[in-house]
């Protein structure tokens, strides 16, 4: 690589960035693939959620009660409201305002482990209160468990991911010019939370 | 480089005269298969088998048909267009790339054949799996490795073998209480799945006298392979007759007398007699449900609480689970969206039968 | 040579990564395409003969109507593994992985496929998976065949759950596959390479990724789901915890069905260059056949239930699955057709790729047909689950896939290795496999057909002739397989040497020598039109240097 730029910055005027500008397409059109066969994973799990849940046994099951919608809608405000902050913060960074764009990063973050603690608050009411398992609750248990904690996983992903970016921005690893990883980021926040509007309706609305 | 030479190949006599002897060896394939004696290979018991072997004999004459044509062609381009010794080294092929009539036809002949295919095969297809039932049900229940069988008006299983007349529709309705069966004789051309938790039906009308053995084709472990060793009994009448008076005698043990037909009028629950419910249960239902939670699914679901639980889910046909409408899903039976009931008036239920059932249902808190 | 320097952009046609050194790095983790395309043939053969050695195990315990050979028990395990060995472990990956990743990037003009790292991570989750996968054997084998139905696949022992693993392993080293080879065909194709001028076995690859991508990411929930309710009692498929048995197999179908065609497009890919080649025409109707594989792939997705038409299906849903499943005669027919009329007018050469191909032509079409059968509900009732089915996907998998990989061996191992195949032993090879081949599965056809079901460790004596031809038949055909290897590693050692070009091929692998570079070329060319017009220069500019001794530029540094 190094021979190979050497020879290049001989002959041309901005070499380099001709090459970042062509794995950068290429990285960008790579994640989104890899986030819509996420999409595929996601959407297969929620084929099986509304094909047990029509296999005729009455929803919700015998002995579980509705979740709390409340509770949910409050933790969707906060993912939204990170997704918000999340757009802010690349748009910052594409200016050049660097502070700002740090508190936004950290705003997302925070917002990001406020609605994982959500997420725990549910969990634990519902296990509580109303004895509801993974594996003892029947199709209820299988679907609401393995989905939103497929989902909750994901945040928790990337609220770490979202930490390494923060850090890397914060050596120097991303330019104004060059910041592909951020962008990768903000598009697999902006990904949880579109899949969490479709687990909310399925799972709190219908 | 020297200007290779190019093949001057035309379709020539040779290709006119290869197309006419494989339309020659179509026809006589085709005309071979629409009359091949596929009844002589495998006997076919019912009009619907000989309807599926019509679509087969259509099938395989047009698939014959285009085997003959590729593999002649495939045959003669080989052995025609040869590169031969006499060549140069550099000789190509003629270089054509296309050719859009051709590729037209070549594209609406196979979607034409695709159009006259599912006509035909929607045209069986009704008759087969659309066939109203004419009321003849039996019932089917798979287990690792053999089948049991249930008859109307007989209480409790049959072993071995299950009997029904000829020429009168049958239905049979098959589950199984462990893994995945199926229920597949030959000579009707008709398999089932045996699926637990769910009930396939199979129907139609078998025309021949005989034995025929039900094989199970899907794989149920370890003696999968031994599972054939059951039959399918198409008897006359009065024999199918004399043979289901002797099961309904010899399993009579729960009514007081030989079950009859139920009136088709509401039933008065106020009767009902929860003890005699529940031996009832125990031969007429159990093999479906449990007493258990409602998720527990044997065939269908658990019954603990149907009538005691006021959340409970509405029962299969979307009415509230109350004592009346279970009573009316006994009385006629229901098949709908989410799963079927079967009659159980047909299956040898009083009117009294189904308010003791009723009762028994109600006492399970 | 003004023209030829034409696009050093500096971009990534020009990044040439460091040579590889040591043989770790050259052999092993190798993030070369072309090293990880034999990786994974290697890989794959080797499963192929653990694989085949099942098939004949199973073979031996049919000579006999009661069996007697093994117990059932290990029948079912042997015929389970069988299965899914020769899908996961030998055709996926030889025609994707190995075919794929050696071919396609050079047919481009690319350098290397877009993310060479995660190239090396997906060929190694395989061989982990395959060892994984053979061991379980050790533990107590799956017993349910490939499709595993639950409820039959939630007992038994721990060796259905490493299926699992195994298989979810296999499936994202797919779906990472799938990923990489999209973006490379996308973003790295050479000047000039419009997609109306790509070759017909990067169209394959094209229209095989998307599969690769959507499908076995489904298939990855079903496991994962499956893997779940085996270890921890989590209710999906069981009825009697209230789950579904048929919700698997909606799951396992909807990445099985087009699985099929991830197994036989790259193959379709294999014999449009093959066929041109040998017959030293132009491929006939190249854009119908591009778009119909595109077709056949779209259409793949909406096809999935016409595997469980005996399953309980609703009435209604069977017939638009009957349809769709008739409709992809249509451009599957049109390929047929299309390669045909590739033969006719040709100047044919009789090499051992050829017959292959033209073998393929011939028994594809026959589990073509038999494939239209049962996609009729009617006749469906009667043929499911039983030896006509075998003997139909065996025509499509081995007469299809696995002649087509011959072919393509046959074909490309001379730019593998630098070394020819000896014909003689080819034509032996192609002979008794052929004549072996239908031995063993004509006869399933009928013998399904008068009552025999799939997956039996012991049958009604009267199918026992057949069954006994058929096992003879086989053993002949492995036989035809031996020689085969034997020629491989004869070849590879003493092989006539085959310089860049032994057959005359046009497309841009075989304008560099082999085996190639490890940076394939030294200019990336300029690419003007089609490559199969045999009365036509060769459509590339920019070729000058790559057989003569130069460095290529990049690495010549200041000589430049």
């Amino acid at each position: 690589m190094a021979v190979a730029s050497a020879a290049l910055d001989a002959q041309h005027h901005e070499p380099v960035d001709q090459l970042y500008a062509e794995t950068r397409d290429m990285r960008l059109i790579g994640f989104l693939f890899f986030l819509f066969s996420d999409v595929v994973l996601f959407s297969s799990f929620i084929f099986a959620y509304l094909y047990l849940r029509n296999s005729g046994q009455g929803w919700p099951p015998q002995g579980v009660p509705r979740p709390d919608v409340a509770l949910a809608a409050l933790n969707s405000a906060i993912l939204f409201g990170s997704g918000a902050t999340m757009h802010y913060a690349l748009e910052n960074w594409k200016h050049g305002k660097f502070f700002r764009y740090a508190g936004f990063m950290i705003a997302t973050i925070i917002l990001g482990a406020m609605f994982l603690t959500g997420q725990v608050v549910e969990y634990t009411a519902l296990y509580t209160k109303e004895h509801v398992t993974w594996g003892g609750s029947g199709i209820f248990g299988a679907s609401f468990f393995t989905l939103t904690g497929m989902h909750g996983f994901h945040v928790l992903v990337g609220v770490f991911y979202l930490i390494t970016l923060l850090l890397q921005s914060v050596h120097g690893v991303y330019s104004k010019d060059k910041y592909f990883g951020l962008t990768a980021g903000t598009l697999y926040w902006h990904f949880v939370d579109v899949i969490w509007v479709v687990l909310f309706s399925i799972f709190y609305l219908i | 480089m020297a200007v290779k030479q190019e093949a001057p190949v035309r379709v020539d006599r040779n290709f006119w005269i290869v197309t006419l002897v494989l339309a020659l060896l179509s026809v006589a394939a085709v005309a071979y298969w629409m009359n091949a004696p596929v009844a002589k290979w495998l006997p076919a018991a019912s009009d619907s088998a000989e309807d599926v072997d019509d679509l087969f004999r259509f099938m395989a004459a047009s698939g014959s048909a285009l085997m003959i044509y590729v593999l002649g062609y495939l045959l003669y381009f080989v052995i025609a267009f040869r590169a031969k010794k006499t060549d140069a080294p550099n000789a190509i092929g003629v270089q054509v790339h296309d050719n859009h009539t051709l590729e037209f036809w070549w594209t609406i002949v196979p979607a034409v054949f695709v159009v006259i295919l599912s006509i035909l095969s929607v045209k069986i297809w009704f008759g087969i799996q659309l066939q109203p039932s004419n009321g003849l049900v039996v019932e089917a229940i798979g287990h690792q490795w053999y089948y049991s069988f249930r008859a109307p008006g007989v209480n409790g299983e049959i072993p071995n073998e299950i009997h029904v007349p000829v020429n009168k529709q049958v239905t049979i309705d098959v589950t199984s209480t462990d893994v995945i069966h199926s229920f597949w004789i030959p000579q009707f051309r008709v398999k089932a799945d045996m699926v637990p938790g769910l009930v396939n039906t199979i129907r139609f009308t078998p025309n021949t006298v005989g034995r025929y053995q039900i094989i199970c084709a899907e794989f149920c472990g370890t003696q999968h392979g031994e599972m054939n060793k059951q039959y399918f009994v198409v008897d006359p009448p009065a024999t199918f007759a004399t043979w289901l008076k002797g099961w309904q005698i010899k399993n009579a043990n729960v009514s007081d007398a030989l079950p009859k037909a139920g009136s088709g009028a509401a039933i008065d629950l106020s009767k009902g007699v929860a003890a005699s419910g529940q031996a009832l249960f125990a031969q007429k239902c159990s093999s479906c449900h449990a007493i258990a939670a409602f998720d527990h699914k044997v065939v269908g679901p658990g019954l603990k609480g149907i009538l005691s639980d006021p959340n409970h889910p509405n029962l299969v046909d979307g009415d509230p689970a109350t004592a009346a409408n279970i009573a009316v899903i006994l009385q006629k039976g229901y098949t709908g969206p989410i799963g079927m009931m079967p009659n159980q008036s047909a299956n040898g239920l009083s009117d009294g039968d189904i308010a003791n059932l009723v009762a028994y249902l109600a006492s399970l808190k | 040579m003004a023209v030829a320097a034409v696009h050093t952009s500096g971009g990534i046609a020009d990044h040439i990564h460091p040579e590889p050194q040591g043989f770790i790095r050259r052999y092993v983790f190798s993030i070369d395409h072309k090293i990880i395309g034999i990786q994974y043939l290697i890989t794959g053969f080797v499963f192929l003969v653990l694989a085949g050695l099942l098939a004949e195990l199973i073979r031996v315990q049919l000579m006999n109507a009661n069996g007697g050979f093994i117990s059932p028990d290990t029948y079912n395990e042997i015929y389970t593994m069988h299965g899914s060995a020769m899908v996961w472990l030998v055709i996926i990956p030889i025609v994707t992985g190995g075919f794929g990743n050696f071919i396609f990037p050079l047919q481009l003009g690319a350098r290397d496929v877009a993310f060479p790292w995660l190239n090396m991570l997906s060929f190694w989750m395989f061989p982990v998976a395959g060892l994984l996968l053979f061991s379980s054997f050790l533990l107590g084998a799956p017993v349910a065949g490939w499709t595993e139905y639950p409820p039959m696949s939630l007992q038994g022992g721990v060796g259905t759950s490493m299926w699992c693993v195994a298989i979810f392993l296999v499936g994202v080293s797919s779906t990472l596959t799938g990923m990489n080879f999209m973006v490379t065909i996308l973003k790295m194709r050479a000047p000039g390479m419009t997609f109306t001028r790509m070759p017909l076995f990067v169209w394959a690859q094209l229209a095989t990724a998307p599969l690769s991508m959507v499908a076995t990411t489904a298939l990855a929930a079903a496991l994962a789901a499956l893997f779940m309710e085996r270890q921890f009692g989590i209710p999906f498929y069981d009825p009697a915890r209230g789950g579904s048995p048929v919700l698997w197999q909606h799951m396992f179908w909807f990445y099985s069905h087009p699985a099929v065609y991830i197994m036989i497009l790259p193959v379709f890919g294999i014999i449009s260059e093959v066929l041109p080649t040998f017959a030293r025409k132009p491929v006939f109707g190249y854009k119908l056949i591009a778009f119909s594989s595109v077709a056949i792939a779209l259409a793949g997705f909406m096809v999935w239930a016409h595997h469980m038409f005996t399953s309980g299906l609703a009435p209604y849903l069977q017939l638009p699955f009957m349809i769709l499943t008739f409709t992809i005669a249509v451009p599957t027919g049109v390929k047929i057709f299309s390669w045909m009329a590739t033969l006719w007018g040709g100047k044919i050469h009789y090499t051992t790729a050829l017959l292959f191909a033209v073998g393929f032509l011939a028994l594809f079409t026959f589990g073509g047909v038999t494939g239209i059968f049962l996609a009729a509900v009617p006749f469906d009732l009667h043929a499911h689950g039983t030896y006509f089915i075998v003997g139909h996907f065996h025509y499509v998998l081995v007469g299809g896939s696995l002649m087509g990989i011959f072919a393509g061996m046959y074909y490309w191992f001379p730019k593998f290795s630098g070394r020819m195949l000896n014909e003689t032993i080819g034509k032996w090879h192609f002979w008794l496999f052929f004549v072996g081949f239908n031995g063993t599965f004509l006869p399933m056809h009928w013998l399904g057909f008068l009552g025999m079901p799939r997956r039996v460790a012991e049958y009604d004596p009267q199918f026992q002739m057949w069954n006994r031809v058929e096992s003879v038949s086989s053993f002949i055909m492995t036989f035809a397989i031996l020689l085969f290897f034997i020629n491989m590693f004869v070849s590879m050692r003493n092989g006539k040497k085959a310089g860049p070009n032994p057959w005359g091929g046009r497309t841009l692998e075989w304008m560099i020598p082999s085996p190639p570079h490890y940076y394939n070329f030294k200019n990336i060319p300029t690419v003007y039109a089609l490559p199969y017009d045999f009365s036509e220069p060769l459509p590339y500019k920019g070729l000058e240097d790559e057989l003569n001794d130069k460095p290529p530029a990049q690495l010549a540094g200041a000589h430049h």
